[in-house]
């Protein structure tokens, strides 16, 4: 016997089984929208159907508020979401978190997770772009022949560059085998001997997916690898194919691809034209003013009448010879006057003579005058003693010493009897 | 050797140069002996930078197969002028492969 559960019981385990389910809690849906109503709160609810069963969806505000798209009654779409099970109700629907457009929704997503995947990697870095030449001499183009793309980028590369070379590397631009030919064609252009400055490797505009080869891994991969600097150019109005990123420029048509990577040789030419005007006319300005300075310069006096110049030296020389001249003639009366100024020598001498002479007689005056001769001549005597030593105190005699007195008419040979220190002459002794 | 200093810049390089001693000639702050020597640098790059833009000599070629494993050679092709069309009788792969 089967046990008996209540109807909560059975809906709580039919919840459980469903929301616990990874298969049914993440998943795509495709479908075809019906019912649809856009709710006055923002939510969206609908029904996706295909040809044998239903799905009640519902779409909430915060989820679909990042919708890049309308959904429309009747549309295809894939919806992303998971299931859950309303248990009041008895039903299960589905509570989408995101939705794209089918067709392309799932073209989309091989896109967005191939983006993810080279951006690890780095290939779209900004800084890996190189700078296009400036004025590039061999054009490459990847493009289906008989395109209107290879007949754009001629006519706009050719009326801007009128005797550029351009080399097509033919590829298709769809179909299934479009991105090998791509790849093969790129490659084949970065071969040296073909001596191309830049690649423009794209196609006109197209649906979606006619523009899938330039979202191919390999195509993309092509573009980082080219050691040509490349350009793409898929004619696009809303979504940039992964080549654009992967590229060194991208231009959103083939025809801007080619005004990207030519210059307008005739702007070019009429600006070194310029150039060469301006700095011819600059330098002529700077000789017709050297020459007016010249002109000026050669029109003084001195250079109209160079002699002009040395009759004034001339002048000049006689001046100063006048001024020597003058000089030399004061100079020699001064001279005169002082030899003139000089006095008769022989009187100076004589003169001279004189006052020596008289000066002479009264120091010899003088002298004979302070002679001690003269003293003693006055009744002065001078004491000596036996070795002609003068004695001027009584200390330098002894008793019974010999001494030898000088008078103005001879000499006394006497005995000290005593030496009386003390008393002075003209004092009486006690 | 002037003549190879310049060969080795390139267009861009040399356009910009040019431009440089333009200006500097248009300011007139040189003297006249460098602003004459500066006219001839001038002038020679003006004619290098001419022969580098007619250098290319209109050519519209394109690659075409030979044999598997060998490398394409390249064709000339004529188009009409103006619109870029090519000339119908040319009979050409649409790609390498």
């Amino acid at each position: 016997m089967n046990k008996t559960v209540t109807v909560s019981e059975i809906s709580r385990l039919i919840k459980s089984a469903v929301e616990n389910n990874p298969l049914l809690s993440s998943v795509y849906v495709r479908g075809e929208v019906s019912n649809i109503t856009y709710h006055s709160t923002g939510h969206i609810y609908l029904t996706l159907k295909d040809n044998e069963a239903v799905l009640s969806c519902a779409f909430f505000r915060n989820s679909n508020k990042s919708l890049n798209f309308k959904i429309r009654e009747g549309m295809n779409i894939i919806a992303f979401g998971s299931i859950t099970v309303y248990e009041k109700r008895g039903s299960y629907q589905m509570i989408i978190s995101s939705a794209t457009p089918d067709g392309i929704g799932e073209l989309q997503l091989k896109i967005e997770e191939l983006k993810k995947k080279l951006s690890a990697e780095e290939i779209f870095n900004a800084d890996r772009k190189r700078p296009l030449p400036f004025l590039p001499c061999r054009l490459g183009v990847v493009t289906s022949p008989t395109g209107a793309a290879f007949r754009d980028i001629l006519k706009v590369a050719l009326r801007r560059y009128p005797n550029i070379e351009i080399l097509l590397a033919p590829a298709k631009v769809q179909g299934d085998d479009a991105a090998a030919t791509i790849v093969k064609a790129i490659e084949e252009l970065n071969r040296k001997e073909w001596k191309i400055d830049v690649i423009i490797a794209g196609r006109g505009g197209g649906s979606f997916e006619d523009l899938m080869p330039f979202n191919e891994e390999s195509v993309v991969r092509a573009f980082f690898e080219s050691r040509v600097p490349i350009i793409s150019a898929v004619g696009h109005q809303i979504d940039h194919p992964l080549s654009d990123d992967a590229a060194d420029a991208f231009a959103p048509t083939p025809s801007a691809a080619a005004e990207i990577a030519l210059p307008v040789k005739s702007e070019i030419e009429e600006k070194i034209s310029l150039l060469e005007k301006t700095g011819f006319s600059s330098l002529e300005k700077q000789i017709e003013e050297a020459k007016y300075r010249i002109n000026n310069i050669s029109s003084r006096r001195v250079f109209q009448n160079p002699l002009e110049l040395v009759y004034m030296r001339d002048m000049e020389l006689e001046d100063m010879k006048n001024k020597m001249l003058i000089n030399l003639r004061s100079k020699i009366a001064v001279l005169k006057q002082q030899y003139n100024d000089i006095p008769d020598i022989s009187k100076l001498f004589e003169l001279q003579f004189k006052e020596r002479k008289h000066r002479f007689v009264s120091a010899v005056q003088s002298l004979d005058q302070l002679s001690p001769l003269k003293v003693i001549a006055r009744g002065y005597a001078a004491v000596f003693d036996e070795n002609r030593n003068l004695i001027k105190t009584t200390d330098q005699t002894g008793i019974n010493s010999r001494i030898n007195v000088y008078l103005s008419d001879g000499m006394l040979k006497c005995n000290v009897l005593n030496a009386e220190k003390g008393v002075t002459f003209g004092k009486k002794t006690d | 050797m002037e003549k190879k200093q310049i060969e080795k810049k390139n267009f861009e390089d040399a356009l910009f140069k040019l431009e440089e001693i333009a200006s500097k000639l248009e300011s007139g702050e040189m003297g006249l002996e460098e602003s004459i020597t500066n006219y001839e640098k001038g002038m020679e790059l003006a004619k290098y930078c001419r022969e580098k833009l007619d250098e290319a000599e209109r050519k519209i070629e394109i690659l075409q197969k030979t044999k598997k494993g060998e490398k394409p050679v390249k064709k000339e092709i004529t188009i009409k002028d103006d619109t870029g069309e090519l000339d119908e009788n040319e009979e050409i792969q649409g790609s390498l492969l």
